[in-house]
Formats: structure tokens, C-alpha cells, sequence
């Protein structure tokens, strides 16, 4: 460990680490531009010098680039150094516009405080500027290059980083431009992070343009709602309205990026139809009174019918503290255990993770320093985006990644795949196959070897063979994690507090016994397998409740409504895949945005107190004053530790943190499950969220529209000759929920014997993680 | 193999050499070397690069357009716009300067009445400034079509041009 | 001053290209004959170092020294490749001797790969020197048919495969790393160093990189010895022969093989054949492009490595641009920061904006329309920029402005005072 001097402070740091990071660590700014935390150093800028008074290579240096000496002496503020930093910010504005006022990373701009902290204030260059046309990337990134300032950080985040093929840096000497081959979208699922990284206004997002000044955005450090990983994001909203999503950072989980699904995906919490009314029928009425009815009407329904009169529904979407509380009010009122969630085969399968894996979590960290991934049935850029950017660091450090799954799985770097059936992806698991075997002897030999494992697809069958398989590869130098990808942000949360069996949603329907349901942000409808029984179910209820912030159709058929506040708007805690307690912190206070309000025009200009739409309360707070309990948020978590200890990581935690990881829990008496017989004829059907709109949040959000996706069919093009059809063809997909009329598409990379769709709000029927079943497909008959 | 039918009414390259080139990337572990060979081919058969040469050279290695776009732009001497059947590469660094490299410059110009950036009308020359040839010892000169004339003055340049319509007219 | 021998120059006359008949003829691959026959590949690399050749690709480093570093015991493949895209003003060197003799480098790079060791050779050609290419392509099939490229060479168990690399233009090629990119097929940016290419060359494995006059030499020195090689300089600390390519106002513009300590007077007197239409010698570019001037206090000083580094130049490439007293030196240096503010790559901000502000000064004193102020900021830009940028191409670029402020500030001042340029009617 070096120890070295920078402007007469002594610092000892970790071998390796640079001039710039130590200065760092003393709290001295040096000015950078090229370096960036993740991409690293390329010394491009050279706005980082210092000068070097002692060491093995004195003189001015680029402090991005010098490792830590032991016995160093170096200055940041000597004349040499401060003239030159200043002449590169002179360098860098040569061409820029000074059009701070009108430029939209005002007030954000790295160029501006750099340019202020080298010390260069008065243009001297009277020259022509350079000009460029810009193009049009897309729907989510604006383009400004003549404020370019070539640090190509855009590159190296796009193509470097996240793997993307379609952007670029052309031309040369000053003329280097920063682009697409043509106009068009960005092709990328991780396009927008050149927005941040991007150190002036050239890359902006363009969903946000002209919204607002950073300065008058409310910002907090948030968690992101789209999946189950719990990447760190930075939402930013005024006059009610989300603006914008900017990635945060998490060492532990994202690092520094997101993916274009939470960044743009936060059009839900503006809905234009969003309810934001308590509602009784069809009556609006005020929150005060539905509370008190819900409270009434539940205590009555009991009292008359007995427990099992009243089901409350939790949800994996909502927050820790809300379905804990949903567990209170249960207990208050008499009633039986809540279910926290609406799909039975997924809950399973996260408990599986939340209970038996819990001892052996990677986080995504560990996997982006692994080097060997095998990911079994998963299929990342769908369920867990930024897993794919950590699998492309596996692979850029030399690593390997060994995909096997049914779908044609792609990943922005190179990796083996191997298509096999759901059936077959078992078999393996249990080294079926020479394929197994070969493996598994890979991963014996691999130093940090991680099994990547789909819960949708693997279900509580496979999940518990991917720990077999990690116990057998694990030695006593080190242990073969597991990184498990559920479906929602809070998958492991509701796993965790839930009792290890229950019975499952339906059949407690469908007894009829069931007077009232409580769902709280849940729509089974949408959320769950099997909606046609769910609908009929619903038909035996004498009342619906619902609480929620989105319009779902079930918030339409409800009784009694009330609406409740977005992520955004209140704070709460979710708990990751690798069982990470990431709490998040509410940035706006909900109301009917402006935007939305007069469609985009003036304010209204009557006189009030209150602001349109601003009735939503956080589920957590409902619950709370139907429990009468006025506990602050720590108070709540300590009374959730004493109940399950599992959640002490809950003491002391804020949003800024990177997460405590839950307790190990003891691994429970395993169930074999029996899978169904495969009956002669048909195809394993596979239902795989779309990347965009099969979560529901991203489904409601405008924003994200252009990238949504058709319904469809995909076979394999053999198994499609085989019955006489042809890509494009009208087929039937008969399955157990029903039958469904969709265009054929063929794709050589999908295992043998499968059917693929995708749920997608043009497919909303057919959810995933439902389990392994069968269909056909056929082609449709004409009535001509 | 579709994307390269598709481009192929184009005549950017001949089929031999599309098949040649590639064979040539599926032997090489480094198929992207072959991408400023690839380039030159087609300006050697097109006169300049158009958008579909970058999109074929991309299918043949396995790149996006973006891909072989970087590279492409970042040199000189492939065109990726039109230019004349003779692109007129004329040198302006420091040797042709001091022999009066300026004034054989204005006179192609005057001559053909274009200036640097242009082509003439008749679709014959493009004039084009040029670092240094190689040529330094027999300057002030250009290159035209990877031949190199040097010692130029009014009367050697009159005669070159009147050589090079003569070729095309032959 | 005939008496010069001449190794590299041996076969060459006007208008014709020896191949391998005519190469043979005068004692052609006797040395590759003679190292796989009677030498390792470690007495090879030992008689280079002690021959002192220093690279003549500009930057003179001893190739014996850098060969050394070298891993030629490393598994894998190894890569030697050959720089010639001499792109850099004045410098024409390489391609006279492609025209004259493209088997030396042939012969050159087979030796030094057996030395190295490394199984691949590269020869990266610049764009403008097609017939060279054309000539090494031949002389790469001549040699392959035999015998001497190929599996097994003279049963000495070597295998080495050697490959012409055109190029499409831009300077920036010639930098070692950038070349290295190029030949990859992605962008020539350079590279950061360390790692060096002799660690992370071609395709990130171990690759040395060599000018072509410099491994032309090698079978010179195999036939020779280090003694005779070393004793062919005039200077003490000096070794072998140069190609120097006069240029600019001589009466002789050619290229000529010279011992390498050769004094200025003796290159501008007796083989330029004094200054053009008997003006008299102001200053001249003693190797290329981006060395400082030399004026004509600087008659008698020896062309070499170190003597032009003791008066504040560099040997470069020996390409000599002369200039007549009727020249601008503000005219000058701007046509040269033309150039490299043209060719810069792109990459770090000193070069791709600095050269622009410097061409912009140089512009504003050209054109008279400069101020006192803006000699101070060029002064300042010189101290800014040399030494500061990624590679050394900005650092060449300042070469001249170095020099011009050194030796003809005065210049600079009557441009501001006149309000125009002092040397046009
Ligand atoms: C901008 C720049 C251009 C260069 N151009 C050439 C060149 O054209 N030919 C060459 O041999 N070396 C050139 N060099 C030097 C090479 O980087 C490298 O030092 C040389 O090829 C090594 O060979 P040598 O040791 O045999 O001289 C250039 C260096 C720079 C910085
Ligand atoms: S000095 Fe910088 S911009 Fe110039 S060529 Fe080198 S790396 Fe490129
Ligand atoms: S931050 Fe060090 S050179 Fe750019």
C-alpha cells in the first residue's frame, strides 16, 4: 500500500490505484474528463494533469494514468500544472457554442464546471468554429454535436461497455463525429446511458427535453421498479410529474448504468388515466371514507362469515414495509394469512431463492469478476438487462459465458448457447447429457464460476437442482454462487415474509367462502397465469377492493378504489434477486400533473389549497391508519426485524446506501415436484416477458411505446416444416389458457419441440413462470 | 449470404471477389483486417465508396455499417462521395511548397475551372489537396490514379490532362 | 566523396527495380543463407546490439536494445512488422530503396523474424506508394517460391508467413500503435503504453515494430559484421550508412546513401548542389517534417542522432528541406502545422484543438493582421503542447514552432509590425 503526497497531504491507498483516485480520496478535485469511474482512464483529455515533484517520472502528468507511488510527491495546484489544465479547457471550448442559456444540459453540465475549475474565463480564438448536421437517433436521445468535446465517453459506454454495434465515433482530427451510420433509432437496450455520461449537450434525453432545469428537478436516490434486480436510479420529477430517470450508482448491483427499460419506463406514475380518486362504484368519494368503509365492511364481513371472509392480496411490486403491514391488518382483523402474491408457480420459485439459495446469492458485482457464467434459462436482456452488460464484463476481462436456453437468446458480447427444451435444460441441470458433464467440468476448473438461473423458466424443480449442482461444484477454495432472476422488484421481498405454504389465490376463490378481496397494487388479471379462472372467480365476491397507482382493469371492475402513490412518490424498500435490501426515497408528492392537467397548457387558474390529484396516500400509510399506528418508518422496520430477523439489514439503511443483503435463512424440507407428462404431439410452451411492456410498469408507460412488440409465435424452422408452415403464416397456439390466433415467426436458434411468445400488452393473456405445459400449434383454417 | 444478394446489382465488387474475400475472412481470426482492402476493392471498381459498399463490406466481415463506417471515414483516400473518374491528389505540404507547389495548385484550378472539393462538369477530375506524396525530390507533384508526376509547371500540367482525356477517350 | 559504400543504395539505378536475379547477382540473400545456416537467433540479436543500428524510422532508438525486450521464447504466435508509411514531409527514403531493391526488406524481415523469432510478418504500406507494394508483392512470391518464406526454411525448422498491408492515407498510420490498429481493421487512434507492443502488439500479442530502412540493414550487417558496420559512420558514436532525401530549394533533389555523421555543408555542397539558383541557405529540416530547423550556423554539424540532439534538433528521418534566404520561416511553419493539425487523429485534446490554435495564430501573423499578443500565446502554446500530448505527433508537430521561435522570432515581429509579410512583394 503506497503512501504518497498530494499538495502537502499524505494519503496511503491500495496498490494499483491512480494519482487521480487518491487526490480523489482527499477530497481534491482534480478536472477530468475522459476518465470515468467505470469506463476507466484512456488519457485522452489530458485535463487531468498534475505534476509530478518526486517519484519515478517527474514533470506533468496525466493523473488518470500514474499508479499511487509509495513516496510520491505530487501537486495539483503548482503553476505548471493549473497553466496547462487551463489551456486544455481553452483546447475544448475552441469550437463550443456559448449557448449555455438555451442548452439543455444547463445546470448539469460537466464542461461548464470544468471549464470554471481550470480557470479558463476569456475566448481568444477568433477562428471558424466547426459545425456539424446532427441526426436523428431515436425517440430517447437528442443529438447536439456541435457541443461536442470529443472525450469519447459516448463510445465507450455504448460500444465498449454495453456491447451496442450501432453507434460510434467517425471522421478524425477536429472533425470527429459521434453517431450512427444514418439517421435512426438507437439500437441498443442501454442507449440512454450516453445521456449520462455524456459531459455536455450533445447526448440529452429527449424524452426530457424542455421540461425542466436540473435545478428545479426534485431528485432522490431511488431503486428501480422494472425487475428484480434493483439497479440504483436517480428519478427526477416536478409539478407532479416523473420527468425523467437517470441511472444512480451501486457499486454492488448496476455499477453506473441502467438500462433503457428503468429509464424510460417511468411514464406510468403520469398516466393520463391514472386513478387518483378513491372511488365506491362509481361514486368518487374522499380517502377519509374509504378507509373507513374498507375498515367497516371487512370487520363486518368477518364478524358475519368468519375468517375466511376477507383475502388480502399482497404483491411483489409493492413494498416490503406494505406487505408487512398487510400481514399486520390481517392479524387486526381476524383474518387468515395474506397471499403476497398474486402468482402462485413464480412465488414458489422466489421462495425457493428467498429460503434454500440464500446462503449461496452472488450479487452482480460478483458475476460482472466472474470468469465463467452459466446461465440456465434466461434469457437476460428480457428479464434482468443489466445482467447482460455484466455478462459482456465477463467476457471483455476474458471470461466466458455459456448460455443454455430454449429461446434464440441474445447478449451484447460473445457467448456459447446451447437451445434445449425446458424438459430437456432439467435434465441437464442434473448433468444429463455429455453436454452436462463437459459442463460442469468447466465450471469445476473455473476460479469464480456463477450459475445464472431464470426462476420463470427453471421454477421451483429447477431452482432447486441449480443448488444441487452449485453444492457439488462448490470446493474449499471457493464456492459456486447462484444469481437467481425473479420477476418483479420485489419478488424476494413478498417470498421472504410469506409463510412456506399457503394455498394458492384461486383455489381459495374459487371456494366461494371469500367474501371480500383486498388486492393491494396486484392485478391478477394481468399478473397472474390462468385470468379466464381468475375472472370467474372474481364473479363470487360480494366486493372487490382495490389499491393501487396504475389503471389496471381490475382498478376498473373494483368496488371500492383507492388509489395509491408510485415508488416515486413514497418511501419504501424492496429487496433485490441476490436478496438486497435496497430502500428508496419518495421524490415528488403525488398530484394530476400539469402536463397532463390543461394537456400541456397553462395552469388552472383557480384559487385552491389543494392540488388536483394529490388524494394518493403510499400503501404503507393506508395500512398504517387502518391499523392506527403512527409509527415513523424506523419504528416500523425495528418492529419488522423483531418479527423476522432475517431483515435486520433493515436498521440504519438509506436509499443512498448500496443495500444490506437479508440474513441466511435455514434451507427447508424440499418438495419434488411432479412435472406433467408431455402428451405425443405437442410443443413445450414457453412464455418469455417481452423486453419491453411485459412488466407492468413499463406497459403503462407512453414513453417506451415505440419499443413494443407485436404478438407472435416462434418455432423452430424445423419443427414448423414438419407441420407445413412457413414464417409469416396465420397459426392457432392452442394452450391451457386458451387458444390464440398469431402470425408465425421461424428461428433456427429456438430449441426443437417449443413454441415461444412473448406477454406484451399485444399478448397479455399468457404470463410467464406459470410452469412447464404444452400447446400446439396449427395452422389456421380458412372460412372461405 | 441474403444481405450480399441483395447487394449485389450494385456491382461494387465483382462475384469472384466477393466470394474471394469471403473465404479470405473465414480463414483469418481477424476478419476486420481485411476492411480497408475491402474498401479499396470496391473504390477501385466504383470510383468512390457509397453507402452500399460500406453496407457489403460490413455483410462479407460480419460488422455493422456503423463499424466499417468508423474506419472508413477516418481516411483520406477513400472517397465516401462522388468524385471524378481522376481524382487529382495534390500535394501541399512543405517540399511542392517551396518549388511552387501554390501555383501548380491555382493552375489545375483555373484550368479546369474547379476548385479543391470539386468536380469538373464533364465528370473527369476532382481536385484534391494532399499531404505529402513521397515525391519530395521531384517536386511540386500530384498523384493521379497511383501514378505520381512531378517537376510540374503550366505546360507539363496542360499536357498531363490533355493524356488523361485522351485515355478515357481511347 | 564517391567513396561512400554503398549497402542499401548497391542496386540501384534509375528507373529500374532489381528482383531476384538481379538481387542474387550482387550477393541477395547471402545473409539470410548465412543466419539460418550458421547462427541462433540469439547470436543474431547480439551482433545487431553490437552494431549499434539505430532505427530509422525517426525516433532512433538502438533496434539491438529493442530487440532484446522482446519475448522471443513467449508461446503463441509473435508478429514482426514493417513500418513504411513514411507519410511525414520530406521523408521519401523508404520508397526509393522499395523502387530500387524491395528484396533487401524481404531478406531483412525473414532474418530479423528468425531472430525474434516471430512467425508473421506485416509490411504496412502507405496508400501513395502502390508500385512499391507491387514490387514486394512479387519479391514476397519470389522468395516464398524459394524457399526462403514458407514452412521449414533451409530445414531450419523456422516457419514464417510475410504479408503486404496497403493502407488508405493518414499520417498518424506511421506511429507504431496506430499502425497496429490499423492493420487490426479498427480505428488508428494509438495506443496507450505501457503495455508496449513487444508485451501487447498485433492482435495483443508480442509484436516488434521496425522502419524499413532499419531492418534493410540487418542483412547488411549479418554480411558485414558490427566492426565494419560501426566503422562506416563518421562519427564516433555513430554506425552504418543513411539514406538522406534532399528536398527543397537544392539544386539536387535526390536520395542519396551517405555515412551516417555526414556534416550539413557537405549534404547541401557536394550532393545538393548548393542552394537553388545560387541563393543563399537560411535554414533547413534536418529529418523530416517535425525536427526543429537548422540555420546556417549549423554548417558543420555532424548528421547523427546525438549531435543534432546537442544543438537542440533531431536526425528524424534525414529527409533535408532546404530553405533560401527569400523564404518566409512564418510561411513555413504554418504550411507544416497545416499538415499536422490536418493529419491528427483525433484523439487527445492538445493535438486535435491545440494545432488548431496554433494554426490559427500562425495564420493571423502570417496575414499580418498578428499582435505582440499573439507571439506571447504561440510561446505559450509551444511550452503548453510540446511533450504533453498522447503520442508524438503533436510533439513533431511543435518541432518547427520550436525552432521558428528559437531562430526567427524577429521574423515574427516584423510580420506584426509591418502588418504583413515582410518576404512578399
Ligand atoms: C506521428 C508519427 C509518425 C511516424 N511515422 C513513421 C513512419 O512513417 N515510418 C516509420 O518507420 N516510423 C514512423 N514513426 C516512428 C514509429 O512510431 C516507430 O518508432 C518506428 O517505426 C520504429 O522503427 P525503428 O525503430 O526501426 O525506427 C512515426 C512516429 C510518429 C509519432
Ligand atoms: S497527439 Fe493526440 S490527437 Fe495527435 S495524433 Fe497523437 S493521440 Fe492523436
Ligand atoms: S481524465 Fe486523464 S486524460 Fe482525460
Amino acid at each position: 500500500m503506497p503512501t504518497l503526497t498530494i499538495d502537502n497531504q499524505k494519503i496511503t491507498v491500495p496498490e494499483g490505484k491512480t494519482v487521480l483516485e487518491a487526490a480523489e480520496e482527499l477530497g481534491i478535485q482534480v478536472p477530468h474528463f475522459c476518465y470515468h469511474k467505470e469506463l476507466g482512464a484512456v488519457g485522452a483529455c489530458r485535463m487531468c494533469a498534475v505534476t509530478v515533484q518526486e517519484g519515478s517520472s517527474k514533470g506533468l502528468k496525466m493523473s488518470c494514468l500514474i499508479p499511487a507511488e509509495d513516496g510520491m510527491v505530487v501537486t495539483t495546484d503548482d503553476e505548471q500544472s493549473t497553466t496547462f489544465r487551463d489551456r486544455v479547457g481553452e483546447w475544448l471550448m475552441l469550437n463550443h457554442p456559448h449557448d449555455c442559456p438555451v442548452c439543455d444540459e444547463g445546470g448539469e453540465c460537466q464542461l461548464q464546471e470544468m471549464t470554471i475549475a481550470s480557470g479558463h474565463g476569456v475566448r481568444r480564438y477568433a477562428g471558424q468554429k466547426r459545425t456539424y448536421n446532427n441526426q436523428d437517433l431515436g425517440p430517447f436521445v437528442a443529438q447536439e454535436m456541435n457541443r461536442c468535446i470529443q472525450c469519447y465517453r459516448c463510445v465507450r459506454t455504448y460500444q465498449d461497455y454495453c456491447g451496442g454495434r450501432d453507434f460510434g465515433v467517425m471522421g478524425s482530427r477536429n472533425r470527429v463525429f459521434f453517431g450512427r451510420f444514418q439517421d435512426g433509432t438507437l439500437e441498443s437496450d442501454f442507449s440512454g446511458n450516453i445521456v449520462d455520461v455524456c459531459p455536455t449537450g450533445v447526448l440529452t434525453d429527449k424524452t426530457y427535453r424542455f421540461k425542466s432545469r436540473y435545478w428545479d428537478l426534485q431528485e432522490a436516490p431511488s431503486v428501480c421498479p422494472h425487475c428484480s434486480l434493483g439497479c440504483a436510479t436517480i428519478p427526477g420529477g416536478r409539478f407532479h410529474e416523473l420527468q425523467r430517470v437517470r441511472s444512480g450508482e451501486n457499486q454492488l448491483v448496476n455499477g453506473f448504468f441502467i438500462c433503457d427499460r428503468g429509464r424510460f419506463g417511468s411514464g406510468y406514475v403520469n398516466h393520463p388515466e391514472r386513478p387518483r380518486q378513491a372511488r365506491n362504484n362509481e361514486q368518487l368519494i374522499g380517502m377519509d371514507e374509504a378507509l373507513r368503509q374498507l375498515d367497516v365492511e371487512a370487520r363486518g364481513l368477518i364478524e358475519q362469515h368468519g375468517p375466511e371472509a376477507v383475502l388480502l392480496l399482497g404483491s411483489e411490486r409493492t413494498s416490503l414495509e406494505a406487505n408487512w403491514l398487510l400481514q399486520q391488518w390481517a392479524k387486526k382483523l381476524g383474518c387468515r394469512e395474506p397471499v403476497l402474491a398474486a402468482h402462485g408457480p413464480r412465488h414458489q420459485a422466489a421462495q425457493v431463492v428467498a429460503f434454500d439459495l440464500s446462503d449461496r446469492l452472488a450479487s452482480l458485482e460478483q458475476v460482472r469478476g466472474s470468469d465463467l457464467v452459466l446461465v440456465a434459462g434466461a434469457d437476460p436482456l428480457a428479464e434482468a438487462p443489466m445482467l447482460a452488460v455484466a455478462l459482456r464484463q465477463v467476457v471483455r476481462s476474458g471470461g466466458q459465458v455459456i448460455v443454455y436456453d430454449p429461446r434464440p437468446v441474445e447478449l451484447p458480447c460473445e457467448f456459447d448457447h446451447q437451445a434445449l427444451s425446458p424438459l430437456a435444460l432439467l435434465d441437464f441441470l442434473t448433468a444429463g447429457g455429455s453436454d452436462g458433464q463437459h459442463v460442469r467440468e468447466l465450471l469445476q476448473h473455473a476460479e469464480s464460476p456463477i450459475l445464472v438461473g431464470g426462476a420463470d423458466l427453471l421454477g421451483v424443480e429447477g431452482l432447486q437442482r441449480l443448488k444441487k449442482m452449485s453444492l457439488e461444484l462448490s470446493n474449499d477454495q471457493r464456492p459456486c454462487l447462484i444469481y437467481p432472476l425473479l420477476s418483479n422488484p420485489n419478488s424476494f421481498g413478498a417470498a421472504l415474509l410469506s409463510l412456506p405454504e399457503q394455498d394458492d389465490l384461486l383455489t381459495r376463490l374459487e371456494t366461494g367462502r371469500v367474501k371480500m378481496l383486498v388486492c393491494l397494487e396486484s392485478d391478477p388479471l394481468l399478473e397472474a397465469p390462468e385470468s379466464d379462472r381468475f375472472s370467474v372467480a372474481l364473479t363470487k365476491l360480494d366486493k372487490l377492493v382495490v389499491l393501487d397507482y396504475l389503471p389496471t382493469p381490475l382498478s376498473v371492475h373494483a368496488n371500492l378504489f383507492i388509489p395509491t402513490r408510485t415508488p416515486v412518490e413514497s418511501d419504501g424498500t424492496f429487496i433485490n434477486n441476490e436478496g438486497r435490501l435496497r430502500s428508496y426515497a419518495g421524490v415528488l408528492e403525488p398530484g394530476l400533473p400539469i402536463s397532463v392537467a390543461e394537456d400541456g397548457g397553462h395552469p388552472p387558474r383557480e384559487f385552491s389549497t389543494v392540488s388536483p390529484g394529490s388524494d394518493p396516500l403510499s400503501a404503507s400509510r393506508i395500512l398504517q391508519i387502518l391499523l392506527k399506528d403512527d409509527s415513523s418508518l424506523v419504528e416500523l422496520h425495528q418492529q419488522m426485524v423483531a418479527d423476522f430477523p432475517r431483515l435486520a439489514g433493515l436498521t440504519g439503511l438509506t436509499p443512498s446506501d448500496a443495500g444490506v443483503r437479508v440474513a441466511d435463512a435455514a434451507a427447508r424440507n424440499v418438495v419434488n415436484i411432479d412435472l406433467p407428462e408431455q402428451p405425443v404431439g405437442t410443443l413445450q410452451l414457453i412464455v418469455s416477458p417481452a423486453r419491453y411492456g411485459s412488466d407492468l410498469l413499463s406497459r403503462y408507460s407512453d414513453k417506451l411505446e415505440p419499443r413494443f412488440s407485436s404478438a407472435w409465435v416462434m418455432m423452430n424452422s424445423q419443427d414448423a416444416a414438419e407441420r407445413g408452415l412457413q414464417e409469416g403464416d396465420k397459426v392457432i397456439l392452442d394452450t391451457e389458457t386458451g387458444s390464440f390466433c398469431l402470425p408465425m415467426i421461424c428461428h433456427p436458434q429456438l430449441a426443437a419441440g417449443c413454441a415461444l411468445v412473448e406477454n406484451s400488452a399485444a399478448l397479455a393473456s399468457l404470463v410467464p413462470g406459470a410452469g412447464i405445459s404444452y400447446c400446439e400449434v396449427s395452422r389456421e383454417v380458412s372460412h372461405e | 449470404m441474403d444481405s450480399i444478394e441483395k447487394t449485389k446489382p450494385v456491382g461494387l465488387l465483382e462475384e469472384n471477389q466477393i466470394a474471394e474475400f469471403i473465404h479470405h475472412a473465414r480463414e483469418l481470426e481477424h476478419p476486420r483486417e481485411l476492411i480497408i482492402d475491402i474498401l479499396r476493392a470496391i473504390q477501385k471498381n466504383h470510383g468512390w465508396v457509397p453507402d452500399e459498399g460500406i453496407e457489403l463490406t460490413a455483410t462479407i466481415l460480419g460488422l455493422t455499417p456503423l463499424e466499417v463506417e468508423e474506419i472508413a471515414t477516418f481516411y483520406d483516400k477513400i472517397f465516401r462521395r462522388p468524385v471524378g473518374r481522376f481524382p487529382i491528389h495534390i500535394c501541399d505540404s512543405i517540399c511542392c511548397w517551396t518549388r511552387g507547389g501554390e501555383g501548380v495548385a491555382a493552375y489545375f484550378q483555373q484550368q479546369l475551372g474547379i476548385e479543391f472539393g470539386q468536380t469538373t462538369e464533364d465528370g473527369m477530375f476532382t481536385l484534391l489537396p494532399s499531404c505529402c506524396l513521397g515525391g519530395c525530390g521531384r517536386a511540386p507533384g500530384v498523384m493521379i490514379d497511383h501514378n505520381f508526376y512531378g517537376e510540374l509547371t503550366p505546360d507539363k500540367v496542360d499536357r498531363l490532362l490533355a493524356d488523361l482525356r485522351q485515355e478515357v477517350q481511347a | 566523396m564517391s567513396q561512400t559504400p554503398q549497402l542499401l543504395f548497391k542496386n540501384r539505378r534509375p528507373g529500374e527495380t532489381v528482383f531476384m536475379d538481379g538481387y542474387r547477382a550482387t550477393g541477395g540473400y547471402q545473409a539470410l543463407e548465412k543466419a539460418f545456416r550458421q547462427m541462433t537467433p540469439q547470436e543474431l540479436r547480439e551482433l545487431v546490439k553490437a552494431a549499434a543500428l539505430r532505427g530509422r524510422g525517426g525516433a532512433g532508438f538502438p533496434t539491438g536494445v529493442k530487440w532484446t525486450f522482446f519475448p522471443s521464447d513467449a508461446p503463441g504466435p509473435k508478429y514482426l512488422v514493417c513500418n513504411c508509411d513514411e507519410m511525414e514531409p520530406g521523408t521519401y527514403k523508404d520508397g526509393e530503396l522499395l523502387m530500387a531493391d524491395p528484396h533487401q526488406l524481404v531478406e531483412g524481415m525473414i532474418v530479423s523474424a528468425f531472430a525474434l523469432q516471430t512467425d508473421i510478418g506485416y509490411i504496412f504500406i502507405r496508400y501513395a506508394y502502390e508500385k512499391q507494394a507491387e514490387h514486394l508483392r512479387r519479391a514476397v512470391v519470389e522468395a516464398t517460391e524459394a524457399g526462403y518464406i514458407g514452412k521449414n526454411i533451409l530445414g531450419s525448422g523456422f516457419d514464417f508467413e510475410l504479408h503486404v498491408h496497403g493502407s488508405a492515407g493518414r499520417y498518424i498510420l506511421g506511429e507504431e500503435t496506430a499502425l497496429l490498429n490499423g492493420l487490426e481493421g479498427k480505428r488508428p487512434n494509438p495506443r496507450l503504453k505501457p503495455p508496449f507492443p513487444a508485451t501487447r502488439g498485433l492482435f495483443g500479442r508480442p509484436t516488434t515494430v521496425n522502419n524499413v530502412e532499419t531492418i534493410a540493414n540487418i542483412p547488411h550487417i549479418i554480411n558485414g559484421g558490427a566492426e565494419w558496420f560501426l566503422d562506416l559512420a563518421l562519427t564516433p558514436d555513430g554506425s552504418g550508412t543513411k539514406l538522406f532525401g534532399l528536398s527543397g530549394h537544392l539544386n539536387c533533389t535526390e536520395c542519396f546513401e551517405l555515412p551516417v555523421g555526414i556534416p550539413l555543408r557537405e549534404v547541401v555542397e557536394n550532393y545538393g548542389k548548393g542552394v537553388l539558383h545560387n541563393h543563399t541557405f537560411k535554414a533547413c529540416l534536418p529529418g523530416g517534417a517535425s525536427t526543429p530547423y537548422l540555420t546556417a550556423e549549423h554548417m558543420d554539424v555532424a548528421l547523427d542522432f546525438d549531435s543534432l540532439a546537442a544543438v537542440g534538433s533531431r536526425f528524424g528521418t534525414a529527409g533535408v528541406t532546404v530553405f533560401d534566404d527569400r523564404t518566409c520561416m512564418v510561411a513555413v511553419t504554418l504550411n507544416l502545422i497545416r499538415f499536422f493539425a490536418r493529419e491528427s487523429c483525433g484523439w487527445c485534446t492538445p493535438c486535435r484543438d491545440g494545432l488548431t490554435m496554433v494554426r490559427w495564430l500562425l495564420e493571423m501573423i502570417d496575414s499580418g493582421k498578428g499582435t505582440p499578443e499573439h507571439l506571447e500565446m504561440l510561446k505559450d502554446q509551444l511550452k503548453n503542447i510540446s511533450g504533453k500530448s498522447f503520442c508524438a505527433l503533436a510533439e513533431g508537430a511543435m518541432g518547427p514552432v520550436a525552432g521558428l521561435l528559437t531562430h526567427f522570432e524577429q521574423e515574427i515581429v516584423d510580420h506584426i509590425e509591418k502588418g504583413c509579410c515582410p518576404f512578399r512583394k
